[in-house]
């Protein structure tokens, strides 16, 4: 598979603040990559860049093999991009809107028209063609958001945070219509602070932060990075502290923490483990009314990896 | 792609609720309530010959085209009657009338004939600015007699006719004045200056279609709305996307301002002239300045859509207070203190474009007023345009 997208040493300032330094990736042909990484990261400005809508100082970025230029139209006909905010014409239906974004890519009538009811067809609006945007729902006007950015199929397509604020049942729907995009062949970055989305549609996941690369691999490879291999869970109305102190001398606890009547035992190592814990609580008497194990998530690998303190 | 913007452009502008009102619907209420509001006001107050003096001095009685004027204007048995003049012997004479407030002007004829006619007042209002006009009509029109005399002299000398007949070159002269001008047409019955707030109303309309291209505009512009972001990523050329955005606008800027004259000349009654060709020309051309005032807002202040129209809309009644929307005083002290600002407030340029078709037959004072909205136009589109010129941005 050869590379959509080539970015080299990429360096963007904003006067004083470095929001994208020295970054570095590719993009496979026919991949969803999973581009993560902490409010104010570096996330859509890099895609920003690449469209080359944004300056950048130094570094180069190719697309298809070419310099992304603003007047590469040879290349931004092949692309698709969903923005972060919903940006469709409020005056238009939904029919319109997407005839009126597709059009900008398909001279064709006819095409144009096959290209609009399938796109309307892939993120299920069709009872709601003939409706302006202020009528739909939160999860509606994602969707309809989306077809806008992907009826001309397109072969690299952005989505930038496409499912926030959007409820569970949209956003399994937008998720399943991204896999399908991919599995039409288009090649796909997707950005978005769902891990759970990321673990269930991405092939590859890169990690930045501070505008650099902090990690990049399949789910599984990530997870591996993690310092802990198990996470015991015990849920309980009560937890004497004294008890929390000696599960952290316990071998192989990474950490314990007793927050909102759950305590979160981590280990380095994964054995047996469960049935320690199990015996232990049994032998305290102390009472609790569930207790499983976990293995480690891309949650936590992140957090490990991007740190715990609040962002913006 | 250019139609197909176009058309979109069109039908997303024409469904703005908020646009239409304000670019067809709020100029035709404002238009119903300065119609019911100088109703009253002409209907109970009936037009009142303004007092007037003029030194009739060797340079007054050695005018003829004056002198003649004057007297049909302020005949009271006549139905051109604007003024009830004194005749006086000096200026002294003159300022002491002025200074008891028995006139509101007086007129002196300057020495040399190609010098302005000196107009005195004391105080600024509607009768300064009546006598003001038409003393500036009465010397424009001289003038045009003196080039078709010279005209007509020089045509007859070209014939060989050394024998000029001159009473039949002043029969001519007069004849020809007649035609082209309209000198004795002012009669009071004309002089109705409410006409000014209603030529205010069109140019005010023609600005207000700003707010469409700020709507435009910002569509098209990455750095300005999410909708630009998704425009500038497609494969088309930021100009033809600007300039066919723009051209639907101009579209509905036409529709509101035809609707607007339609329903003021058939609804209100209002009187723009014979010369209709020159007033859609006009409307037109203002519409641009419009436009272009619209573009200019929409790309020069960083600002949100609503912000933007607010300042457009500011920055339109600022100039329509000038142009004499609110009073025609205004429209006298801007003319005379600050004629600057008259070149280039786009308000003031277009009623004085209307107002001079509507009093002068002549055209010089009307292309005058086209070509400084044209240079205005221009000049606001070229700032746009170079502050768009940018392909990518620093920050969005």
């Amino acid at each position: 598979m050869s590379n959509v997208i080539e970015v080299k040493n990429l360096t963007k300032s904003y006067k004083e603040i470095k929001a994208l330094n020295d970054l570095s990736f590719e993009v496979t042909e026919g991949e969803i990559l999973g581009l993560l990484g902490p409010n104010g990261s570096g996330k859509s400005t890099t895609i920003n860049c690449i469209l080359s809508l944004l300056k950048y100082d130094e570094g180069s970025i190719t697309v298809f093999g070419k310099d992304m230029k603003p007047d590469s139209y040879d290349i931004k006909a092949k692309l698709g991009v969903v923005f972060q905010d919903v940006a469709v014409f409020d005056e238009l239906t939904v029919y319109e809107n997407i005839d009126y974004f597709c059009g900008l890519y398909i001279k064709d009538k006819a095409t144009r028209k096959k290209y609009v009811e399938e796109a309307i067809d892939l993120v299920s609006l069709s009872e709601f063609k003939k409706f302006y945007p202020k009528k739909l729902s939160g999860g509606l006007l994602r969707r309809l958001n989306i077809a806008c950015g992907i009826a001309h199929k397109p072969k690299l397509i952005f989505l930038d945070e496409p499912t926030v604020a959007v409820d569970p049942q949209s956003r399994n729907s937008i998720l399943e219509g991204i896999m399908k995009l991919r599995d039409m062949g288009a090649t796909i970055v997707y950005t978005t602070h769902y891990m759970e989305e990321v673990e269930m549609i991405c092939d590859r996941v890169i990690i930045i932060d501070k505008g650099h690369v902090l990690a990049s691999g399949t789910t599984d490879e990530l997870k591996r990075l993690a310092k802990i291999d198990e996470k015991i869970i015990v849920e309980a109305n009560s937890f004497d502290s004294k008890y929390i102190e000696e599960i952290k001398s316990f071998k192989a606890v990474h950490s314990a923490d007793y927050k909102e009547r759950v305590l979160t035992v981590s280990y380095k190592e994964g054995a047996d483990n469960l049935v320690k814990i199990i015996e232990y609580l049994k032998k305290n008497h102390i009472k609790y009314s569930r207790v499983y194990s976990e293995r480690p998530t891309l949650n936590d690998v992140f957090l490990e990896l991007t740190g715990k303190e609040l962002r913006d | 792609m250019f139609v197909h913007n176009f058309k979109y452009s069109l039908k997303a502008l024409f469904r703005n609720k908020t646009l239409i009102f304000w670019t067809l619907m709020f100029p035709i209420i404002l238009g119903t309530f300065f119609k019911m509001a100088f109703s009253n006001v002409t209907s109970s107050e009936a037009f009142k010959a303004i007092n007037f003096a003029v030194v009739e001095d060797d340079n007054f009685k050695n005018d003829e085209v004056f002198v003649t004027v004057i007297k049909e204007l302020s005949d009271e048995d006549g139905d051109n009657r604007i003024f009830d003049t004194t005749y006086v012997e000096n200026e002294d004479e003159a300022k002491e009338l002025l200074v008891d407030g028995k006139i509101d002007g007086y007129l002196v004829m300057p020495d040399k004939k190609d010098d302005t006619p000196g107009v005195t007042f004391i105080n600024n209002g509607i009768n300064q600015t009546i006598i003001k006009n038409v003393v500036e009509e009465i010397a424009l029109n001289e003038k045009i007699g003196n080039e078709i005399g010279e005209t007509i002299v020089k045509d007859e000398m070209a014939k060989g006719n050394f024998n000029i007949d001159i009473d039949g070159i002043y029969e001519k002269v007069m004849e020809k004045m007649s035609d082209e001008t309209n000198l004795l047409d002012k009669s009071a019955n004309k002089l109705d200056y409410s006409m000014i707030e209603f030529y205010t109303l069109i140019a005010m309309t023609c600005i207000y279609g700003g707010m469409l291209s700020i709507a435009s505009i910002n569509n098209s512009l990455a750095n300005i709305s999410q909708k630009g972001k998704r425009v500038s990523v497609a494969p088309t050329r930021k100009l033809v996307t600007v300039l066919s955005s723009l051209l639907a606008s101009y579209v509905i800027q036409l529709v509101g301002l035809a609707l607007l004259f339609v329903y003021t000349i058939f609804a209100l009654n209002i009187d723009y002239g014979d010369n209709i060709a020159k007033v859609i020309l006009l409307g037109a051309v203002g519409s641009l300045a419009g436009l272009a005032m619209g573009l200019f807002v929409g790309t020069v202040f960083k600002a949100g859509e609503n912000a933007k129209t607010g300042i457009l809309i500011a920055i339109t009644m600022f100039f329509c207070n000038f142009a004499g929307m609110f009073g025609i005083t205004m429209k006298y002290i801007t003319d005379t203190k600050m004629p600057w600002l008259t070149k280039i407030n786009p308000v003031g340029l277009i009623t004085d474009g209307l107002y001079a078709l509507y009093y002068y037959n002549t055209t010089d004072r009307f292309s005058a007023d086209i070509i400084n909205l044209i240079i205005l136009t221009l000049v606001l589109t070229a700032v746009s345009f170079f502050s768009i010129r940018r392909r990518r941005y620093d920050s969005i």
